[in-house]
Parts: C-alpha cells; structure tokens; sequence
C-alpha cells in the first residue's frame, strides 16, 4: 500500500501544477485579449476602415478536353454580368433605378426583396450573359453607378452534344462564383482533380469603404490540366447518327491493338451545355424522360448477350479437351434434359453439326449439348479472363462489373443451387448473362488477341495495360475461322452482309439475339416470328446485338452493336456494324 | 467488453454538453467565415460530426479496461500507419502527411498523440515504483517518444512532431522525474538553439523572424498575423455583432476556416464573447484533470492528465498564434477549425476522458 504512496503523491502534486499552469496561460491570453480588444480596440476598429489590402481568390481556368485528333469537347469561354455590391453604396437603390432608365431594362421589382437581405459584400447578379452593346453603354456612363459592376465569370462550353455521354457535366455552372466547381458526371467528374487547376491570388488596396484603388500585386492562378481522348469525333458522330433515331441502343468501337475506344455511343442522348446553362425545362425533361437519355448504355446498360457469347463455352470445350475440332452433335431441332425440351431457333434442325458449323450458323443445339458436359463454374471464371464480370474503371460514371453466372452467385440471390438446365441457357447467352457492349468489344478483343487483351481505355497518355492470359495457339485459329465463315461463308448468319457490299471492309463477326421475355425458344430468329413480333408490342421485340471485327487478315476495329427491340442481330445490328467498321477503315481513325 | 446501462448513465455528461456547446460555437463561426453560408463548411463539418458520433459513443460505453488492454496494439497500428503515410501518403503542400483510407484521408500524426499518450500512461502503470522515477526507467518511453517524433517530423510536419515529443516529456514529468532533469534540459535547449536554428527550413525561419517583427513582411507571412490582430482588435468588447465582422466578409484574412477560426470569432464577438469561449474550453480541460486527481489507478491518472494536456496546448497555441503572442504554427483549435482528422481526434479525446473519468476512485487495478 503504501509502496506507492510517494509517487501518487508526486502525480497529485505535478497534476495541480498542470492545473496552475492551464489558468496561467487563460490568464496571459485574456490579458492579451484585453490589451488588443479593449485599450487598443479603437485603434484597430479605426485599423480596419483603412485596411488597404485585402486578398481576392482568383478561380483557375478549367482544363480543356480535346479528341484524339485535338478537336476541342469541351472547354471555357468567358461571360460578363451586371452585379451589385449594396456596400459600395447605400443609395444602390436608385443607381438600379438609373441603370433601368439608361443602360437595359431590368424588372427590379422582381428582386427587391431578395437584394435587401442578401450580403452586402457579396456581389448580387442584376443580368446574366450580357451583350457587347449593354457593355459599352455601361462603360460610357460608368461614373454615375458606383455600386453596379461588370463581373467577369468563367462559363463550361461544350461544342460537341455527340460527347455528352462521355464527358458529362458540372454540378454547378462555373458562373457561380466558387474558386472550383465540380465536376458531377463521367469524365468531369472522375478527373476533377486534374481538370480543376490551382486558383490565383489578387492583393488589391481598397479604400475606406471596401472599394479597389489599385491591383499590388497578382499570384496567377493556374489552369488545370488539359485531357486528350481516345474518342475520334468523326466516327463518334458517323455512330450516332446512323443508329435509327426512334431505338434505344448504343455501339462501341474499340482498337483491339491498344485498347483505345474510338467511339462510345448510346441513343437516346442529351446535351451537356444545357446542365451548363441550368436550363431547367431541358434538365427536367432528361431526367423524367422514360427512355433515359443520361444512361450510357454502351457502359452501364447491361442485356443477356445472345449467340454472340457462343466462342466462350466452345473454347472452354476445346480447353477442357470436352470437344475438339470435329466433334459433332446432332441438331434434331431441340434438345432435352429430362422431361424438359431446349429448342433450337431453327424449328427443323441443323442437323449433324461441328464447332465451326455450330458458331457460323449459330446452332443452340449444338451448345446444349455442349453445355451438358461443361461446369458453369469454369465458364464463368473463363467469361473473367476474357473481359466479363470486370467493372472498366475509364472515367466514366456508373461503372458495373455485370454477370456470367456461377453457382456460388444463385446461392447468394436465389438461396438455391444450380440446375443444370440453366446452364444451357447460359451457354447460348440468355439467362442470368448480363454484359455491357463495352464488355462484348473487350470479350472480342481477348478473343481476336489470343486471350492477352488491352485493358480499354479513353485516355490517350495512358499506358497500354494489357488482361486475361494467353489462350492455346491452335484454339485461337479455330475460333477466328469459325467467327470468319459468319459472314464470309455461304450459310453464316451474317453472309447477307458480304453479299449486299462486297466492296467494303473484310470483317468476321457474330450475330447475336438477346430475348426481352421468355418467348418459346422455337420461335427465336424465325423469319415467321418476325412476322408475327410486329403486330406485338415494341417492348417485348427482341434486341439486335452484333459484335464484328475487320479487317479481317490484321483486325484493328472491334463495333459491338446492341439495339434494343431491334429484332434479330442479322437484320438490323450486323448492317449498321459493318458500316461502322468500313467507315472506321476508309477514315483511317 | 461494454458498461452496464447504469455506469453509462452516471457518466459525467455536463462534460459531454461542453463539447457539443464547443462544437456548435465552432458551426456558427464556419457559417459566418463564409459569409452566411453552410456552404462549403459548416455543412460538411457537421456532417463528419454526426459520422462520427457513434464511433464517440462506442468508446464511451466500453468497459476502462478494453481501452487499457489495446494500447499497445493501437501504437503499433500508428506506427504502421506513419509508415505507410510516409510511403504511399497523399501530398499535399509538399508533405506527405495524408493517408488515403477509402474514401477519407486521415492525418494519422493527429491519432500518434492520442495512442502515444495512452500507451506511455501504460507503461509507466505497469512499472508500479516507488517516489521519484530513475533516469534509467525512462529510456524505454523516451526512445518510443522519439521514434514518432522522427516519423512525423520528416513528412514533414514539424509542428506536430514538436508537439509528439512534448506530450512525451510530459508524460515523463508528470510520473515524477526529479524536477532537476527538465530543468537541465531547459537550460541545454536554450544554449544549442542557435545550432537548430540552421535546421529550420527557410520558410519556418521566416516565420518566426515575421513573429518577431510582423511589418518586416506586411505582404508575405508577416500578413496573417497583422491581418489577425486589427480583425480581432476591431471586435472591441462587444464585437460587431453576427455576420457583422467586415474583415472576414472582405476576405482579409486568410485560412479563416482553419488556423484563424479563432479571429473570425472574436471580430464577432468581441471580448465577452472571447473570454466566455476561453472558459468553456478552460472547463474541457481541468474539469477531468480535477476528478481524475483522487483516482488511484495510475494509468487512468496519467492518461486523462496527457490527454488534457494535448488539448490545452492545441488551444494555447492556435489561440496565442491568432494573437501575434506566438509564431504561426499549423495547429487547429479543438471542434472549431475545418477539418475531418482533427474533429476525428479530438472526439476520440473527448470519449476517452469521459469514459476513463467513471472509473472507481478508490481501486488501483483494473479488476
């Protein structure tokens, strides 16, 4: 007990001094305060009437953004407004009366109450975006408005509405007054910090009452850093314009050799400069507008791919020695597990029917009985070495990484296990699949590539990075015959396109058809159906997915093309991806 | 692991009031910095406090002995953590002092005084010896002390670091050395100052030379604190009331919502306002100092003790800055100056003190 008495006495003793010591130095600061606030507070109340130099921000310029050809997306033009300072003049009330009579019409009324109670040291805007004209009447009759200024602001300026879905907007107009204004969407958004730049510093001596006498001295700001895309302007617009103005759809134009994106569309679309201009009526009608004008569906629009997934499960066949390059399976028009039947979209059947057979003429039967042999597990692992379920995190917002099914995910959702008749499903793209075109053009990149692909990117100085791993020389060639023979092949899905312009670019590719509803499964690509799908409801059509490469002997451009409720991917997809890919060849972008 | 639904209750909650009065003083003076506006602080200031609050809470509903038994495992992780600033730390104004954890960056200096504190009060508990306290027993805590101090100083954020090594000393003065070391010590400091005086950086040279003679400089670092002074100066004894203070709205003063909070507040408020805020934080202070004298547990003793003294000398110092009494040293002031880390530490504070004040007087162990 008492072998500690002397230092908790020691602890006690030093504690109180701690004590002492806290109220000694309240003291030396109230005293202080009291010297600087009461003896000298009238010295300093006088001090700062006369405070003569006071520091304003200077907001940076904002980078600009420019294509891959230097053609400038988005940059910053200047504005020039009226405002009031109610501190350099108590009389500001008649002197707007004045401007009114003199300079241009304003409706004071409307804001009388609104200035009364704003801050007097902040500037209250009187008019927006004036004219040259008003500027220099003003200028010429200056010295009657001592409180009326003409103020300087910086404004976002988007020339191309085509780059709207990439580059985004701000969340608030830069004629706010903020030093940064932030970026709220896309590009904007997600490289805020190299666009924004650093902000200035102007010393000014004012006088008296708060006005500027002279600029001493000027810390310039400093603009932020410009951005160069990857995006070609020209196909970007080429893409746009050719997707049928009334379908909801969207394409992707990649460079398979380093990953560039050359275009990045999705219809319908909206305009940047007006969440710029704070166009509220426009505002509100995208944001209410059903068929969802700022949702990049290139990115972050996710649909079951259709047939054109069918590489992936015969390459896994291949690699896991299921199959090999003449294995056949007989295509009686469906298949079946159990008491349930997998049709075939082709009511007769296909037949005895190979892998080349099966990819070119797009036979599900043949990937039924694929998939029977085949663990979803391994397909799905394998969709993630080859660019699926990988969320791209390229500048844009609303990054997802999507879904190839495996059974650990059903458990999760579902609480149930796997069926095995799910994975037939999946195998020919339809089911629980859910991909985003850019996915579909990285997945064809793997594929074109032998499995070590570019990670895509829109940045032009960023470094070629590169994904997944190298797939078996001898199963690449299969494949890249198998997809060459869907068009360039009497029988392919996708011939129509050779025959109707033989004199554009070679490409291969694949056609897929992605299903809105469980329709039955006899019905898919049956010229009756289509027939029959017209006098249906619009939103229950089909969408249209194609996803093609050329030129064929040294493949550079990659389309994948989805238009939602387009029909089949042969009839209205593959057309408009081959005029993508020619014009893409013939520009040379 | 948690209190019982009693002791929570019996916790001294008038403390908890003189945090949430600071606080909220500290709201309306960030309003007012800029102009009337939540935007851009006291919004999100307030938002971080109400992050923060249940975290605020936990500590306090966790039984004495949890905090006693982490500290160790706390100061290993502070250490982790300076490394890992040092190495992938976010810079910033030509420092790496900011750590990227999420969606936060935290300034793990501001946590290295909590942890450092908590653990010297371990050390020297578990030590239990008699009267004074032998030099040599003071290696250990003086090494430990020191290796922080390194690791904060060559971000580098010296004003943090002097203020690690100076919680350490105080850590060692308070468990009782001779009185004669610290005073050697003073003595040695002031004979070798003109050879340290080399090692500062030229801007902290210029800083301390401005503080000496502000209108060397009126434009440059001699700037902030004239600019200071007439604003605080011009609140005379009732202040202009308010929104009233003409020298923040013109933007004369600079880093207003940080450093200078305190400027910005007595323009306002004047100097009845100044002195009532210089109570409240004088209460936040000696209050746990007083209770924690009677307890006999020596780590509870010692940690209030460290723990009180911290936020004293971040009030002294931003407060004696804003006055010109001392140089211009980055040190926010306690729940009142912008900023996520240090509202974050000052909270964990806060919790700790009030949770260590509850502990049974008259029990020297954790039982």
């Amino acid at each position: 007990m008492n072998s500690n008495f002397d230092s908790s006495k020691i602890i006690k003793r030093r504690s109180f001094l701690a004590i002492i010591i806290a109220f000694l130095f309240f003291l030396i600061i109230s005293a202080r305060l009291f010297f600087l606030q009461i003896i000298r507070g009238d010295t300093y109340k006088k001090k700062s009437k006369e405070n003569r130099i006071s520091t304003k921000i200077t907001p940076p310029s904002r980078g600009d953004i420019f294509d891959t050809n230097g053609l400038l997306v988005a940059g910053t033009i200047s504005n020039y407004s009226f405002v009031v300072y109610k501190f350099l003049n108590k009389n500001y009330d008649f002197e707007i009366k004045q401007f009114n009579k003199i300079i241009t019409p304003v409706n004071y009324e409307l804001f009388k109450d609104k200035l009364s109670k704003s801050n007097p040291y902040k500037p209250f805007f009187l008019l927006k975006n004036i004219s040259w004209d008003s500027i220099v009447g003003f200028e010429k009759n200056k010295f009657q408005f001592s409180s009326i200024k003409i103020l300087e602001t910086k404004k976002r300026y988007y020339p191309h509405k085509n780059f709207s879905q990439i580059i985004g907007y701000m969340s608030e107009s830069q004629t706010s007054l903020k030093a940064f204004p932030k970026g709220a969407f896309h590009i904007e958004e997600f490289y805020n910090n190299t666009l924004k730049g650093f902000p200035g510093k102007t010393f000014n001596e004012v006088n008296a009452y708060g006005k500027i006498v002279r600029q001493i001295s000027l810390e310039p700001s400093i603009k932020g850093s410009d951005l160069h895309l990857t995006i070609n302007s020209k196909l970007q617009n080429f893409c746009q314009n050719i997707i049928p103005v009334n379908k909801k759809g969207s394409v992707v134009v990649l460079n398979s050799q380093d990953g560039s994106i050359l275009a990045l569309n999705s219809n319908p679309t909206f305009n940047s400069q007006d969440f710029e201009n704070r166009d509220s009526e426009k505002i509100s009608s995208f944001l209410n507008d059903e068929n969802k004008p700022l949702f990049n569906r290139a990115f972050s629009g996710f649909y079951p791919p259709g047939s054109v997934f069918k590489p992936l499960p015969a390459l896994l066949g291949l690699e896991k020695g299921l199959i090999n390059e003449t294995t056949e399976f007989f295509c009686k028009g469906h298949s079946s597990i159990g008491s349930r039947n997998y049709y075939c979209w082709k009511k007769g059947g296909h037949g005895k029917v190979n892998l080349k057979k099966g990819i070119k003429e797009s036979c599900d039967v043949y990937f039924y009985e694929l998939a029977k042999l085949i663990n979803i597990d391994d397909l799905s692992s394998l969709a993630t070495e080859m660019g699926f379920n990988q969320k791209y995190s390229i500048g844009l917002s609303n990054a997802k990484s999507g879904l190839v099914p495996n059974k650990k995910w059903k458990r999760k959702t579902y609480g149930e296990s796997w069926f095995p008749g799910e994975t037939l499903i999946t195998c020919i793209g339809q089911g629980a699949n859910q991909v985003s075109p850019l996915q579909l053009a990285t997945y064809y990149s793997s594929i074109i590539n032998g499995g070590l692909f570019p990670k895509p990117r829109i940045l032009k100085n960023q470094s070629v990075e590169f994904l997944g791993r190298k797939i078996n020389e001898k199963f690449h060639k299969i494949l890249l015959n198998a997809l060459n023979s869907v068009v360039n092949e009497v029988g392919g899905t996708a011939n129509k396109l050779f025959r109707d312009n033989p004199n554009y670019i070679k490409i291969a590719g694949k056609t897929g058809t992605s299903q809105v509803i469980s329709i039955k499964e006899s019905d898919r690509e049956d010229d009756l159906y289509k027939e029959k799908q017209k006098e249906q409801l619009e939103k229950f059509k089909d969408h249209s997915v194609f996803v093609g490469y050329g030129p064929v002997d040294n493949p550079k451009y990659i389309a994948s093309v989805i238009i939602e409720n387009g029909g089949s991917g042969s009839s209205l997809a593959a057309p408009l991806a081959h005029e993508i890919l020619n014009f893409a060849e013939k520009n040379n972008v | 692991m948690f209190k019982n639904f009693q002791s929570i209750l019996q916790l001294n909650w008038f403390y908890f009031l003189l945090i949430i009065i600071i606080f909220w003083i500290g709201e309306i003076n960030l309003f007012s910095a800029a102009s009337g506006s939540l935007e851009p602080w006291a919004k999100n200031q307030l938002i971080r406090f109400l992050v923060f609050i249940p975290l605020f809470f936990l500590i306090l509903m966790l039984k004495s002995r949890i905090i006693f038994n982490l500290c160790e495992i706390f100061l290993i992780l502070i250490v982790i953590g300076l490394l890992l600033t040092l190495f992938f730390g976010y810079t910033g104004m030509g420092a790496r002092r900011w750590l990227r954890l999420g969606f936060i960056n935290l300034q793990i200096s501001e946590f290295a005084k909590i942890f450092l504190v908590l653990y010297l009060a371990k050390y020297f508990h578990n030590l239990d010896f008699k009267g004074h306290l032998q030099v040599s027993r003071s290696i250990i805590p003086l090494i430990i002390t020191f290796i922080i101090f390194i690791l904060v100083a060559i971000q580098p954020d010296l004003g943090t670091a002097l203020i690690l090594l100076i919680l350490g000393c105080l850590m060692i003065f308070f468990i009782g050395i001779r009185l004669i070391y610290p005073i050697l010590i003073f003595f040695i400091m002031i004979a070798i100052s003109p050879f340290l005086w080399t090692f500062l950086k030229p801007y902290q040279q210029s800083r301390v030379k401005t503080f000496l003679n502000p209108d060397l400089d009126p434009l440059g670092s001699g700037y902030h604190i004239i600019q200071s002074k007439i604003a605080i100066g011009s609140g005379g004894t009732r202040g202009n009331g308010f929104l009233g203070g003409s020298q923040s709205s013109l933007d004369f003063i600079p880093e207003k919502e940080t450093d200078f909070v305190f400027s910005i507040f007595a323009e306002q408020f004047g100097f009845i306002g100044s002195i009532i805020l210089i109570s409240i934080f004088t209460l936040l202070i000696i209050i746990p100092i007083i209770k924690s004298i009677n307890i006999q547990n020596t780590f509870v003793k010692l940690a209030i003790l460290g723990l009180s003294i911290k936020l004293l000398i971040e009030v002294v110092i931003n407060i004696s800055m804003t006055l010109g009494i001392l140089p211009v040293v980055g040190v926010a002031l306690p729940f009142m100056s912008y900023g996520g880390s240090s509202l974050l530490s000052n909270m964990i504070i806060c919790a700790l003190i009030m949770n260590l004040m509850s502990v049974e007087k008259k029990f020297k162990y954790f039982r």
